[in-house]
């Protein structure tokens, strides 16, 4: 030891002293962070088990569904319902959005995570889009599986969360917007591409139009009438 | 600088030390982060599940009840009337009258001097989209602009002097209709933007007007027919 040179006495110490306070202090952290984790690990763990709880009620919610409506078409054979009434009835629910449809139209996917862009994509962007494929005269519309209807609000939630019907829209894998409309592929991919794809490229963004047979949902949300009423019944 | 064996294993040591330190400091951020961002991406999904289980379920009770209703022999033609008549209100092809509210926007009377820019003192279509949108997610009924009935393929689309609703030109004023909740609309409009046009209407001199109303009368829409797209078959 006594090749020590006393000078380095001091530093060495405090080096020593130091290096120690970090270890305990990284103990500490680390013993947190493990407790945080666990959290975090059985929230995860929770919030699987829910989800794929309610997925599976849905699967059978889907079934269940399928089995009635076959029993239904059954009964409305045996009891003589009118063809004609029910394909117009089937035209009003596609009209009121709670059909499911299928039919040619155009499916645009749109990225707005590229480094180049400086806003990324709004509600009014959304809005605006959305009038321009109604003015080409789409069928049916949807934007990441949300049927958009008459009463389809787009708004914002917090910060970033964009809700679409009452339900939020963001994606955090994958193209981050998709629309899809069926109706004249020419018109709505002309109408598109110029009044609405153009400004957007311009901004950064990355936009693709596809054609393509299309399938788009139907409206999850409820009609609910409280203050209206029929305006011909209270004439009458 | 001459380090003997010792201070340099010392040194050594240190260095090793406070590596390993440093990368399971790293190495526990990085978990903490990517576990929140998996949680977050398992909320909206769920969200949507949930909102289709309660839809789905809902079908389902009507379908059953209908079935019950066909098992008791009661008239189908009546019944599927009944369902008619409920696609027809949603679709939006029955006029409607109920408490709500009436909006009135208008030009400004001055006009645009020197370099002023003259489109400051109208009124442009996305302000009534931004108010349809508010409206709609205030809970709103039925809406109608100048008489024109909102559906699901309305548009509103600025054709220069004009704006084009449901493929008709209309002029200012603009008097939009909705039923509903009257303090839950205006409520709504208050969040998203109506106090913008109110400094509008005091820089500009716009008109922006809201009136309670306890019979809003609203016109029936029109049923478009469908060229191409077709009813997704139950079960596919």
């Amino acid at each position: 030891m006594k090749r020590w040179k006393r000078n380095l006495a001091l530093p060495v110490t405090m080096v020593a002293i130091a290096l120690g306070f970090l270890i305990s202090l990284q103990v500490q952290t680390q013993k947190n962070v493990s407790a945080a984790e666990q959290i975090s690990a059985q929230r995860m763990i929770q919030m699987k088990a829910v989800l794929s709880n309610s997925q599976e009620q849905n699967a059978q919610l889907q079934k269940t569904h399928r089995e009635l409506s076959e029993r239904l078409d059954l009964a409305r054979q045996q009891v003589g319902t009118d063809p004609q009434l029910l394909v117009h009835l089937k035209q009003l629910q596609m009209h009121a959005g709670t059909q499911a449809v299928e039919g040619p139209g155009i499916q645009i996917s749109i990225d707005d995570r590229n480094k180049k862009v400086l806003f990324p994509l709004r509600t009014d962007d959304i809005s605006r889009m959305i009038n321009t494929l109604k003015l080409a005269g789409a069928e049916a519309i949807s934007i990441n599986d949300q049927r958009v209807v008459a009463s389809t609000a787009i708004v914002l939630s917090g910060s970033s969360t964009i809700l679409v019907n009452q339900v939020p829209i963001n994606r955090s894998e994958g193209i981050p917007y998709e629309l899809t409309a069926i109706g004249d592929q020419e018109t709505l991919l002309d109408y598109f591409s110029k009044l609405e794809a153009v400004t957007l490229k311009q901004n950064g963004l990355t936009v693709s139009i596809a054609r393509k047979t299309i399938c788009i949902p139907s409206f999850k949300g409820a009609y609910s009438f409280q203050q209206a009423k029929p305006w011909d019944a209270l004439i009458e | 600088m001459y380090l003997d064996k010792k201070e340099r294993a010392l040194l050594g040591l240190a260095s090793v030390l406070l590596g390993f330190l440093f990368i399971i400091l790293i190495k526990a951020q990085g978990v903490a982060g990517s576990q929140v961002s998996l949680q977050e991406t398992a909320v909206p999904s769920l969200i949507k599940t949930e909102q289709e289980n309660q839809q789905l379920s809902t079908e389902n009770e009507k379908i059953q009840q209908e079935l019950l209703k066909y098992a008791q022999g009661q008239s189908a033609s009546a019944l599927l009337n009944q369902q008619v008549q409920e696609a027809r209100m949603n679709a939006g092809l029955v006029a409607l009258t109920g408490q709500g509210i009436r909006i009135t926007l208008d030009d400004s009377t001055r006009v645009a001097t020197g370099d002023e820019d003259p489109n400051i003192y109208l009124i442009h279509e996305q302000y009534i989209r931004e108010i349809l949108n508010a409206l709609w997610n205030g809970g709103a009924e039925a809406i109608a602009i100048n008489g024109q009935r909102v559906t699901t393929f309305t548009e509103v689309f600025c054709g220069g002097a004009f704006i084009q609703i449901n493929g008709t030109r209309q002029m200012p004023p603009y008097v939009i209709g909705a039923i509903g909740d009257s303090y839950n609309l205006s409520a709504a409009l208050k969040f998203y933007g109506w106090d913008r046009l109110g400094e509008f209407q005091e820089l500009y001199g716009i008109t922006r007007k809201l009136e309670v109303i306890n019979d809003v009368t609203i016109p029936a829409g029109k049923l478009r027919d469908y060229q191409y797209a077709e009813p997704l078959k139950e079960g596919s």
